[in-house]
């Protein structure tokens, strides 16, 4: 009791408001599993379930096995060897995140088509006519292709980073006992790599159970097409919310599965001093080899699409109104940067709350708000619209009053999406924030406090100016995480809203693909500027 | 008797040993203690419990007639009047030597802050170091910053943790003998741990020598000299 008197101050009650709330939407999911089933969720249930559970499997296992293969052989080969231009190509292989995957499959889908640059090349060139479906990617291998080639770079940044920081002792042990470049690869690198790999991973199946993008411009049906199919075709929100709940279920079991998989083996490599990996050089058709393997996926995955949106974007130049095209940068930079703000604030007192409270309960809690990210946009966006027409239902008397006519005001307004995105973000801003406060320990607000100053002016004095790093890049990465964000702002914008996602969304599902390279190349330059700074730092900042 | 400690016991969360057991003691004003005892002892757990940064499970602490905790009194670090001198000095690296020296002084007005201020670095002799931030400054000269940021608002209480551990050998003796004369100038009440039984003897009117959150002996220095401390105490 002592102790909860002392905790309690505004750090504390203002940081529970924002979990709660934070958390209040997934309540709402959750409650609906136990709602009664109605006649659409039992016709789901029966002939359409198992199809999106099945293709949502197929989508998840062979992407991972395939980013996994590509991002752990590029991540080796970087980390080990010495070949041309290595130094170019560590940095450039994380650039496929700045393309967001929809973009990558309407640009491939357009190089690829009847009228793309391959089928013309061939008919006109050479006059060869091939049979069109030979070409065709939108189909479930498609979809693979597109989400292995712009999500692998999860995989190789977290496995080359631990490769190249954590593994030379044990490798140069092997190669003492007389070990081969193969039999490290396979006995030594894959298992000491493993958490690395699972964490990867990890990330690139929950990206692919979020993405809406591919999958609804490929016309493939998965959970989350099927949430707004069940939503917007049938008006049916409750059905809605049991795929909802029903994909929320899936996510956790992924979790749970990455907690077994990564076992306490997490524990055996907490050194956390850095022992650079000596590079080998390579020569000959060995080096030919390495920079040409390394080149081609660095083509694939970023070079000929952007080149593509370039070409599409010179032959569009001036097609679209330019004021148009600020609006939605404005609209861009405005929901990005007020929620990226927002998520910022709420991680430092949140952060700062699990830092001045002590018991070991209290530190879950700020965990819970993290879910967020592993859960779906769709999942969210039902919650979140769920949440807000109570919300305007329990308001309506309020509204009346202050003589506003309609029913729904929150629900149609932009608060509501810039909350779905604090939701779905907050643990990246979270945990930005949270490594900034581990980075400066507890000693200097201790000092701080005992100086005479309270929770706030130390707060204010202490803690923010040094935490200036950590909430730079806190704000970037979710700024653009936003940018590119797809599903919540397709159905949460209030009406007439367009950022730069969705309308290169729009054009794209409009098949006016050229118009989408306009959109689509401002959102990869910001993004891709973003990524290699954000990486050149945190691998140049302090070890 | 200027502070008094009565019973202490301290538990951290995850373990249910206590780490501080039953810990009482009394101190007059303007005496320096040194608490000495190994690592793990349960020596710096005392500091940051009297400091306010820890909650004990039971015991009292007062400071002339203010009752700084008990069963039902809780007071805030902030509120304490104490001052503290961490291992590692914590100066804030954003700040000079005179704003980390002034930072403790926000209740002054303006001229007394800067006379206290010039008092201070007189005190430690880092007269001309003001403009300088922590990381222009040697070991040496930062524990001297940190020990003026300490004395500046005229603590009631004095505490140091390990002041001399990052400092190499040759400094260490020097600074030994200057902290004691500063401390003794400063007339200020103070404890200081360590696990260094010369600086407990160079520096302290009586040490208490403690294992296992216990207090095991207490004495001046001169009647500590016959014990073999080096073997018991030192890891």
């Amino acid at each position: 009791m002592k102790r909860l008197m002392i905790n309690v101050n505004s750090w504390t009650i203002s940081a529970s408001c924002i979990i709660i709330l934070l958390f209040l939407p997934n309540i709402t999911i959750l409650k609906g599993i136990f709602v009664p089933s109605n006649e659409n969720w039992e016709h789901l249930k029966k002939f359409v379930l198992q199809n999106y559970i099945q293709t949502s499997v197929i989508l998840v296992v062979f992407t991972a096995i395939f980013s996994i293969v590509i991002g752990l052989s590029l991540a080796w080969l970087i980390a080990q060897y010495q070949f041309p231009l290595r130094n170019f190509f560590k940095w450039a292989l994380i650039l496929p995140l700045a393309i967001p995957p929809f973009i990558g499959a309407y640009t491939y889908h357009g190089i690829v088509n009847y009228t793309g640059v391959i089928q013309k090349t061939l008919r006109n060139e050479f006059n060869i006519t091939v049979n069109p479906s030979f070409f065709d990617i939108m189909n479930i291998p498609g979809a693979i292709f597109i989400y292995t080639l712009f999500l692998y770079p999860y995989v190789y940044t977290i496995t080359r980073i631990f490769l190249s920081n954590q593994s030379a002792s044990l490798i140069e042990s092997a190669k003492i006992l007389g070990k081969g470049p193969w039999q490290i690869f396979f006995q030594i690198v894959i298992p000491i790599s493993r958490v690395a790999i699972i964490g990867g991973s990890s990330l690139v199946i929950l990206e692919v159970l979020n993405d809406y993008g591919v999958v609804k411009y490929f016309g493939i049906q998965t959970f989350s097409t099927a949430i707004f199919q069940t939503w917007f075709g049938f008006g049916d929100i409750e059905t809605s919310i049991k795929l909802a709940a029903s994909l929320m279920g899936f996510v956790i079991l992924i979790l749970v599965f990455e907690k077994l998989f990564r076992g306490k083996k997490q524990f055996s490599f907490a050194s956390t001093k850095v022992k650079p990996l000596p590079l080998i050089r390579l020569v000959g058709l060995k080096a030919l080899f390495a920079t040409s393997y390394v080149l081609i996926i660095f083509c694939f995955a970023f070079l000929i699409p952007v080149a593509q949106l370039v070409s599409w974007f010179i032959l569009t130049f001036g097609k679209i109104p330019m004021d148009e095209f600020f609006q939605h940068i404005k609209n861009s930079v405005f929901v990005a940067g007020v929620s990226a703000a927002i998520i910022i604030f709420c991680a430092l007192i949140i952060g700062n709350f699990s830092r001045i409270v002590k018991g070991r309960y209290v530190k879950i809690l700020p965990k819970i708000t993290v879910l967020g990210y592993s859960i779906p946009g769709a999942v969210i966006a039902v919650a979140v619209v769920t949440t807000f027409i109570t919300l305007d239902r329990f308001l309506t008397p309020l509204y009346a009053v202050m003589g506003i006519d309609s029913k729904l005001v929150l629900s149609v307004s932009i608060v509501m999406l810039i909350t779905a995105y604090i939701i779905r973000f907050f643990a990246i801003g979270y945990n930005a924030i949270e490594s900034g406060y581990d980075k400066i320990g507890t000693d200097f607000s201790h000092a701080s406090r005992i100086l005479g100053a309270g929770l706030m002016r130390t707060f204010v004095k202490v803690d923010l100016p040094m935490m200036k790093g950590a909430i730079i890049s806190g704000f970037i990465l979710v700024f653009i995480d936003i940018m590119k964000e797809i599903p919540l702002t397709l159905i949460l914008r209030p009406f007439n809203f367009d950022t730069l996602a969705t309308k290169a969304f729009q054009y794209a599902s409009d098949e006016r693909i050229m118009e989408a390279s306009q959109a689509s190349l401002f959102i990869i330059t910001i993004s891709a500027i973003a990524i290699f700074v954000f990486h050149y730092l945190l691998e140049k900042g302090p070890k | 008797m200027f502070i008094a400690i009565e019973n202490v016991c301290f538990s951290y969360s995850n373990s249910k040993e206590n780490a501080i057991d039953e810990f009482s003691m009394t101190i007059e004003k303007g005496e320096v203690i040194s608490i000495l005892g190994r690592s793990g002892s349960g020596k710096s757990s005392i500091l940051r419990i009297l400091a306010g940064l820890e909650l004990p499970t039971k015991g009292t602490f007062t400071i002339g007639d203010n009752v700084l905790f008990s069963s039902n009194i809780f007071v805030h670090p902030e509120k304490r009047g104490i001052g503290l001198v961490f291992q590692d000095y914590a100066l804030f690296p954003h700040m000079t030597v005179t704003e980390n020296i002034r930072f403790g002084l926000f209740r002054l007005s303006k001229k007394e802050k800067e006379k206290r201020i010039k008092e201070v670095l007189e005190l430690v002799e880092l007269t001309g170091f003001e403009k300088r931030y922590p990381y222009q400054l040697s070991g040496g000269q930062q524990q001297r910053v940190a020990l003026a940021r300490a004395l500046a608002p005229k603590p009631n209480l004095l505490l140091l943790d390990e002041p001399f551990s990052n400092l190499d050998a040759e400094l260490q003796y020097k600074i030994r003998k200057d902290l004691r004369d500063i401390l003794k100038k400063a007339n200020i009440t103070s404890i200081f741990v360590t696990h260094d039984e010369n600086d407990a003897h160079a520096l302290a009117d009586r040490i208490v020598k403690i294992d296992k959150g216990k207090i095991v002996k207490v004495g001046r220095p001169c009647d500590m000299l016959g014990m073999p401390i080096k073997q018991e105490v030192m890891q």
